[in-house]
Parts: structure tokens; C-alpha cells; sequence
């Protein structure tokens, strides 16, 4: 499904082109949940900020943290992906992130539909073998565990172990039931 | 006013800067142990925008502890009338006897281009939130102007993202208002733009008072500590002052903050060159709240 920012901040009469403070990420996550009420299991929410150019910090953390820790569960699973997102948007984010590894002592990334600054498709700190992985799955959509044992060099095992860590960030996303050792890309 | 005697002191020529500014948040004191009733500017000869906000400050403090205004005195015509085009006079901080000729005031249209003037920055989440999205509406409007010699396509969403962060601090943290106020102008061949945005509130280093590990720190550590590292007073983490902090280095530019009697000075520009860039003080007169002025310089 897409969540369109824009539309929703619109709806909300919140003035555009910037989406800041924490008040506005907690109505517009309020409203993006609400829109997300029919989501199903295992499926991908774009979204799209086309229309926006500046989201602080406070915006960051009360709407898309929110966001994906819920694609996390305990819920239903799903995976999210950002489009149309400013440089400026990307070191926001990125800084929040940075944040969140620090004091979580647990990871966070997020897939994106076009490059970012960072020459990546995605916000977030991975592995070079992880990175790697996920470029992979991007241009071959899907891929098995062999294939990418092969890819980064590495015994099966430690590939399905790479390649569930993506899966448990929501940064790739497991085939359908019945096909075994097969991931795809978000 | 003491016993119908009107006493007034004479501020010197000290708001060209953050640091000159001192010596006039030195005579705090003075205007309330003396009960001084007028200030006289006659001696001013520039003013810049961190020196209009402190000054507001200033006097707002002296009316929230007296119940009085203060009044201001032979102001020359050119601080008058950048102070009325500021805004500075309508805030209803001071009392201001003699009103300006309106052919000498300053028109708009001339001069708006380049400023935000002064701005509150209300204590209150919802009232805040709002006044902050309108600042940030008004820089989108006038930010080519403001950031004419340092335009590029990214420079003005790092701006609103600073605006952003700094003025939520007022409502999150300093449990008080606050003011903005932001200029571009020229020092000789220098061009300056200036975003200052302050409050009078508890300050920074008490509203990490819960923070034990910072308890033991000087001011100007635990200033330099938000500077530096993602930490929050309210949070597990924050970001604030941290991001602003990375994005004006990414611009080259400096931050001036000043909390109590401690200050951090951080000249990312000299950081570049190898040299010393944060300066930290912990000995300046007693000034309630933060102070916080953001510069380009080019």
C-alpha cells in the first residue's frame, strides 16, 4: 500500500512543505495507522513524501521510528519503504538513527526506492556484506540462501543468518510459505 | 523609579557581538540593586540581532521580577528605527517616550526581505508549535534574500531544520517563552547572517539535573555534552542541539550558546583548519535561560 504524506498532512490542514515538531509525526502516524487498518501480513507500505521537503528529528522519531518498530510487531508484519525523500530528510533521518543505535544497543535501517546521498537504497547503519545483499535482492527481486552464500562468500548458514538479521529489521522479506531459503527484496 | 526619582544609566557601545554583549548583561545587576528606571542608548552605535533579543531579555526579566518597564532613552534615530522595524518596541518589554516621525521609520518592503523580525516563541507545546511554523513560513519566503551569499539548494532546509530544532528546546525544556529573530548584514566586506533564538528559563544545565552523570559537569561541559552527543533532559536520547551542531558544521559556520554563567563558542570553520574550535567559560555573570546565536560568516 502507499501512504502519501503529503495527502495526509493535507487532510490534517498541516502546512506544507515542512512537517516538523512532535506534535505533527504523532497525528500524522495517528492517521497513517488509521489508513493502514486493512494492511496485510508480509506487505510492503510505501511512503511516499512527494510534496515534502523538511522533517525534523521530533517528526522523525514520533512518526517513522514509530513505524517501524511496529513493522516489527508483535502485530502484523510489514515492511516499509521511503520515497521521494530530500538530502535533507536523509540526514535527518540518518541522525536519528544514529541515535537509536547508540542508545538502544539495537540496529535500524529502512529501505528507500531511489539512491540516497550515501550511494545506498536505504537510511541506516549495515554491514558492507548486508549492503551488498540487499543490492542484490534489489535487482534480482528474490534470491535463495545459496545464492547468496555464494554472493558474500560464505558457508549457507551464515548467509540464512545474515539473511534473517535483514528480515528481522524488515529490510528483505521471506518468500512465500512452501518456498524454503527463498527472500525477496522490499 | 525610587521615591519619584527617575535614575537612568548609560549602556555603553557593547552590542556589536555576542561577547561585547557581556559587559551590558554585566549591569543586570546593577539596574536592580540601583532601581534603574530608564536606559539610555545614546552611546549605542550598532546593534546586532543577538544583542536586541538579550537586550528584550533583559528587560523582560526586570519586568517579571519588578512588576515595571523600563524605560528606553535618547535612542539615535538609526537604532530607533531598526529597533521599530525589528519589532523590538511593539513587544511591550519597554516603554519608549519619544515615538518616531512615521516618514523616518523604515518602510517594509525595503528592508523585510532580510529579516525575520522579533518573533515569541510561546512556552506552551500548541501555541509554540504553531508560531514555529510560521517563522518557518516566513524564512521559505524571504530565505534567498536572508541567505543570498550563501544560497544553494540545500542551505535553506538545513536552516529549517535549525529553526525547528532550537525553538522546540524552548517549550521541551526551558519551561519558558522565548524570542527568534534572524538577519542578514554586512560588517565591513564580511557578510553576516545571524539566527538568535533565546529564552529566559531554568537554563540548560538545570534541565539535566536528573541526568546524574552530568551532574558533577560544569555548565559549559554539559553545553558542549548537547553539543556533542545525542542526549536528551527528557528522553532516553535526543537530538536537538546535536543535529544542529552537525549541520552547521557541514555550513562552516558557529555557535554561540550561553547558559547561567556558562557559554560554548564552537568555530567550525577554524575546526577545518586543524585548529582550536570550541571554547568553553564558566565565569560570566548570572543570565537566566539559553542564549543561542547561529552565524555564517562569508
Amino acid at each position: 500500500m502507499v501512504i502519501r504524506i503529503k495527502n495526509i498532512a493535507r487532510d490534517l490542514k498541516i502546512r506544507l512543505p515542512d512537517l516538523i515538531t512532535r506534535s505533527v509525526g504523532r497525528r500524522i502516524y495517528e492517521r497513517a495507522r488509521k489508513n493502514m487498518s486493512h494492511l496485510t501480513d508480509g506487505e510492503v507500505v510505501l511512503v511516499d513524501f512527494a510534496g515534502i521537503q523538511v522533517i525534523d528529528s521530533s517528526f522523525v522519531d514520533e512518526f517513522l521510528l514509530r513505524m517501524i518498530e511496529d513493522s516489527r510487531g508483535p502485530g502484523i508484519t510489514f515492511f516499509i519503504k521511503l520515497a521521494n525523500i530530500t538530502p535533507i530528510m536523509e540526514t535527518n533521518i540518518d541522525s536519528v538513527f544514529s541515535s537509536y543505535r547508540a542508545y538502544n544497543d539495537s540496529r535500524i535501517a529502512v529501505v528507500t526506492e531511489s539512491l540516497t546521498g550515501s550511494n545506498a537504497y536505504y537510511i541506516g547503519g549495515l554491514t558492507e556484506a548486508e549492503r551488498d545483499v540487499l543490492d542484490y535482492l534489489r535487482i534480482n527481486k528474490a534470491a535463495h540462501v545459496a545464492d547468496i552464500a555464494s554472493l558474500i562468500a560464505k558457508e549457507e548458514h551464515e548467509a540464512k543468518e545474515l539473511l534473517e538479521g535483514l528480515y528481522a529489521l524488515r529490510l528483505a522479506r521471506r518468500g512465500p510459505a512452501g518456498g524454503s531459503g527463498l527472500f525477496q527484496s522490499v | 523609579m525610587t521615591d519619584g526619582i527617575e535614575t537612568t544609566l548609560l549602556l555603553p557601545d557593547r552590542c556589536r557581538d555576542v561577547y561585547a554583549f557581556e559587559d551590558i548583561i554585566g549591569l543586570a545587576m546593577r539596574i536592580s540593586r540601583e532601581r534603574v528606571s530608564n536606559l539610555d542608548l545614546s552611546a549605542l552605535s550598532f546593534i546586532e540581532p543577538y544583542s536586541m533579543l538579550s537586550l528584550l531579555l533583559l528587560g523582560r526579566n526586570h519586568m517579571r521580577n519588578t512588576g515595571e518597564r523600563l524605560g528606553l532613552v535618547n535612542i539615535p534615530l538609526n537604532i530607533h528605527q531598526y529597533l521599530a522595524r525589528m519589532d523590538f518596541l511593539s513587544a511591550g518589554v519597554f516603554d519608549v517616550a519619544s515615538r518616531l516621525d512615521e516618514k523616518l521609520l523604515y518602510r517594509r518592503s525595503s528592508f523585510s526581505n532580510r529579516v525575520i523580525e522579533v518573533t515569541d516563541i510561546p512556552g506552551r507545546e500548541r501555541e509554540s508549535v504553531r508560531a514555529i511554523a510560521g517563522v518557518i513560513a516566513v524564512f521559505r519566503k524571504r530565505a534567498r534574500h536572508i541567505l543570498k551569499y550563501w544560497l544553494n539548494t540545500e542551505i535553506i532546509d538545513y536552516f529549517v531544520t535549525v529553526i525547528s530544532e532550537v525553538c522546540q528546546n524552548i517549550f521541551e525544556h526551558s519551561l519558558d517563552s522565548g524570542y527568534l529573530a534572524m538577519q542578514t548584514y554586512s560588517v565591513g566586506s564580511e557578510h553576516v547572517v545571524r539566527l538568535v533564538i533565546m529564552d529566559s528559563g531554568i537554563g540548560i544545565r538545570e534541565s539535566f539535573s536528573a541526568r546524574e552523570e552530568l551532574a558533577s559537569l560544569a555548565g559549559s561541559h554539559v553545553i558542549e555534552k548537547a553539543l556533542t552527543t545525542p542526549i536528551s533532559s527528557k528522553r532516553r536520547f535526543g537530538y536537538g542541539l546535536c543535529q544542529v551542531n552537525a549541520i552547521i558544521e557541514k555550513l562552516k559556520g558557529s555557535i554561540y550558546i550561553r547558559s547561567g554563567e556558562s557559554s560554548a563558542t564552537v568555530l567550525h570553520k577554524q575546526k577545518q583548519s586543524g585548529a582550536s574550535h570550541m571554547f568553553l567559560r564558566d565565569d560570566l555573570a548570572p543570565f537566566p535561560g539559553t542564549q543561542i546565536s547561529i552565524s555564517l560568516f562569508g
